[in-house]
């Protein structure tokens, strides 16, 4: 199963993916899909040497569907804001 | 209530210095993340879903109107315009920023407030009934005693790296309104046959993935011995808690597995020898002092009125939220935060400072928060009663549901959490609505609903006469129910009904439940005590019959 | 590691000896087990001795023999395993032991006042510690709202004796 980078920045908490030019974005959509095992396991190399780099926190894979949604709802809600508040998180902006 | 000396002052702001230089560590990378998480736990501070989560601490949920303006004023600067009261009296703030702690703690520090030990595995902050001092039935003011322990458990060196979590929790009344007996310690006040106060400790109880009632573990303890006594029960857990497995480290399962009289007889060697010492007997002068901060306000002499009027709508308000206060002519105001499909336990801003300005004005600048998620005006003059609810009302906090089946607790769940396995808000809403009906609510009678998204058990489910648990089943929520459990006086933890519900059903699975109450229960029996005659298998038949 | 002893860097006086290991000449430390099986022979030596306390071994296992030592080393073997400062309290205050408590192990900054306050005196900290960083966590904290193994007292009791002194005045 396709696969993405996430974490939280350490500066603010905000949720954050890893995009493919290496930089950490706040929209899953920018994210970039890890497509096996090998290379979901560099994303985690950048993703420890990015915590060494005071960038973020707790980074880890999470499963995507073909279409680039998150398998879990507790993906779909980092990626999104809280389902009971609409008018907070990610969503707010959209 | 409680002011600072220049101690608790001292005590606060240095906090706030040694806090804003952890943050610093922590951004310089000094402090790694791992080494900075238990520092930033014992300051109430946690990484959630969406971002940082600061936990303030409401001392047995007592407030000053100034102090929720003040927790208003960050929820406005620094937050997102509102704020969470949760289940052990404290407030939440679900978007701060790291960089912004230090400034929001000085915020705080400037109207005696604070984040110490709201969370992490040290002594929790202490809680008690949001009726104190206001209630006919207390023989003390709890409040007085969880004051003490408050300062004893503050920055205590030996009790801050603890197996677990701890928490403690005071009543000084026959009912028990603080859940004392699922506490990892329970203190019950009471007068012996010479009118002097008796301090009966119970140990061990505690809800999560293996829900137990405490045991009294220390009988008639003198005030003056309180904390050695606590003391002597912490060192004990201290030592020979488990600390090979977080689900099994927490007092409950120390004392369920040597048993209630070993745990008795360790703690009454180690009291021998705390007592011996001396250093922690309270003195009297230090008692009284801090009593006279608990001194009744001073109330008028008036005598009780009938504060009825024409409007039904107010009238219903009345009788549901508003609780009998032990001198004549006051009465004890419930401020429901669980407005019919609302998020329970969320206050705006704009609210917290109707609320403040209401205390100000007509509760001597005195503002509760309870376990149950909802904001107390402790003491009301009856002939302000209708003033109050219209401007309660106006902001949208005039709901007349305490007690009863939409007044629900609800752990944030998986909206916020990063612990939940599912959602629990969602629920909620979803039984709030079910059940709008203001008549409807009012036939079904006292019903405490609680969920919790996890089986840490934030929501307090196994002691809902309802309770709901959030699972997750291969990525889809899950709702299992239990029946009969209770965090009163006759503590109980539910049983569990059978298979779980999707999230569409549960809104009916209650409605059935309902309906079997309604055909079981006799003249004025509460779903509890329906439930407690019948058992659950009318119940169970009933609901997996139907779905 | 260094070690900090009386707020300055000190030099380990005392060697770690294992307990299949023969005791050389000199200051050394043992393990409990050891104190316990040769003992006999122990109390004989003329050099001081010191004993290690494993996290999940009870000081009480020493009562009645802390005279003997000149060091009791604390283990900590994670910095979130806390039982050490009541072990710390337990040589204090019940088995009134007065020479050398050394914290060793998984030993953070922040938790070096709480030690002290619990009976610690010396401590092995990770290399690169400075000493004013050793300095400033230990003044972090002035107020204490408990009596512990420290010389401080608690708030309870400052609150009324500056009362007094007031009075008296």
């Amino acid at each position: 199963m396709p696969q993405v980078l996430t974490a939280n920045r350490l500066s603010d908490g905000e949720v954050v993916y890893l995009a493919s030019d290496g930089a950490w974005v706040e929209r899953i959509a920018a994210a970039k899909v890890f497509t096996s095992p090998a290379e979901g396991e560099s994303g985690l190399h950048i993703g420890a040497a990015a915590e060494r780099e005071l960038k973020i926190v707790h980074a880890y894979l999470f499963d995507i569907t073909p279409a680039g949604k998150p398998v879990k709802m507790r993906e779909v809600i980092r990626a999104a804001g809280p389902t009971v508040r609409r008018d907070l998180g990610k969503q707010a902006a959209l | 209530m409680y002011r600072y000396d220049e101690f608790d002052q001292k005590a606060v702001d240095e906090r706030v210095v040694q806090f804003s230089g952890q943050v610093a560590r922590r951004l310089s990378g000094e402090l790694t993340e791992d080494e900075f998480k238990p520092l930033r736990l014992m300051n109430g501070l946690y990484l959630q879903l969406h971002a940082y989560m600061l936990r303030v601490a409401i001392p047995y949920g007592t407030l000053s109107s100034k102090q929720l303006r003040m927790l208003a004023h960050i929820a406005r600067k620094y937050d997102k315009d509102y704020a969470h009261f949760t289940t052990r009296q404290n407030l939440q703030y679900n978007w701060p920023r790291l960089a912004d702690v230090p400034a929001i703690l000085a915020d705080l520090a400037t109207v005696e407030m604070h984040a110490i030990q709201t969370s992490g595995n040290c002594i929790r902050n202490v809680t008690s009934d949001h009726f104190a001092g206001a209630s006919a039935d207390e023989v003390d003011d709890p409040r007085i005693w969880s004051e003490i322990i408050r300062q004893w458990s503050t920055f205590h060196p030996e009790f801050s790296y603890l197996p677990r979590k701890f928490k403690i929790a005071v009543t000084a009344a026959p009912k028990d309104r603080a859940a004392i007996k699922v506490h990892d310690i329970g203190i019950i006040i009471r007068r012996d046959a010479a009118d002097v106060l008796a301090f009966d400790v119970y140990v061990g109880g505690g809800q999560g993935r293996t829900p137990l009632i405490g045991h009294m573990i220390g009988e008639s303890i003198a005030a003056e011995d309180l904390l050695a006594y606590l003391e002597a029960t912490m060192r004990v857990y201290n030592q020979y808690g488990r600390r090979d497995n977080i689900y099994k480290a927490r007092i409950k399962i120390l004392v369920h597995q040597i048993g209630a009289d070993e745990m008795r007889r360790q703690v009454a060697v180690e009291f021998v020898e705390v007592k011996a010492q001396g250093a922690l007997a309270l003195p009297q002068v230090e008692i009284d002092r801090i009593a006279a901060y608990f001194a009744s306000p001073a109330f008028e002499t008036l005598s009780d009125e009938n504060p009825t009027t024409a409007n039904p709508a107010f009238n219903v308000w009345l009788e549901n939220n508003v609780a009998k206060h032990k001198v004549p002519g006051y009465a004890i105001v419930t401020v429901s935060l669980k407005p019919i499909g609302g998020i329970p336990g969320d206050a705006s801003a704009a609210q917290m400072d109707v609320v403040a300005g209401l205390a100000e004005k007509c509760s001597f600048d005195e503002v509760r928060v309870s376990h149950e998620q909802n904001l107390v005006l402790a003491h009301v003059r009856q002939r302000d009663l209708l003033t109050v609810w219209q401007q309660l009302a106006a902001a949208g906090l005039g709901t007349a549901n305490y007690g009863l089946i939409t007044d629900i607790i609800a752990c944030p769940g998986l909206d916020y959490c990063d612990l939940a396995n599912a959602r629990s808000i969602n629920i909620a809403q979803a039984i709030s609505t079910r059940f709008a009906n203001q008549d409807r609510q009012r036939e079904i009678g006292e019903l405490k609903l609680k969920i919790s998204g996890c089986i840490n058990a934030c929501g307090h489910h196994h002691v809902g006469h309802i309770g709901i648990l959030g699972v997750d089943k291969k990525g889809v929520e899950f709702y299992q129910i239990t029946l009969g459990g209770s965090g009163d006086e006759t503590a109980s933890v539910g049983e569990i009904l059978g298979p779980a519900f999707g999230e569409a059903d549960v809104p009916d699975a209650i409605e059935t439940l309902i309906d079997v109450y309604f055909a079981k229960r006799s003249p004025g029996e509460r779903f509890l005590d329906t439930y407690r005659r019948v058992g659950i298998q009318p119940f169970r038949e009933k609901l997996y019959a139907a779905h | 590691m260094p070690l900090i002893k009386n707020a300055a860097f000190t030099e380990n006086q005392f060697v770690h000896v294992a307990d299949d290991e023969t005791l050389p000449q000199g200051n050394v430390i043992v393990s409990l087990k050891r104190w316990q099986t040769e003992r006999a022979d122990l109390i004989t030596r003329n050099a001081p001795i010191g004993v290690r306390l494993n996290s999940d071994q009870s000081a009480e296992a020493l009562a009645g023999d802390v005279h003997h030592f000149a060091l009791i080393e604390i283990d900590f073997p994670k910095f979130r395993d806390g039982r050490g400062y009541s072990s710390a309290r337990i040589l204090r205050q019940r088995l009134a032991y007065t020479g050398e408590i050394r914290a060793v192990g998984d030993v953070l900054r922040d938790q070096w006042l709480f030690m002290k306050r619990c009976g610690v005196d010396s401590f092995e900290v990770r290399p690169g510690t400075r000493l004013e960083d050793f300095r400033s966590a230990l003044t972090e904290q002035t107020v204490f709202y408990q009596r512990s193994s420290d010389h401080h007292r608690s708030v309870f009791e400052r609150r009324h004796t500056a009362c007094q002194a007031l009075a008296a005045e």
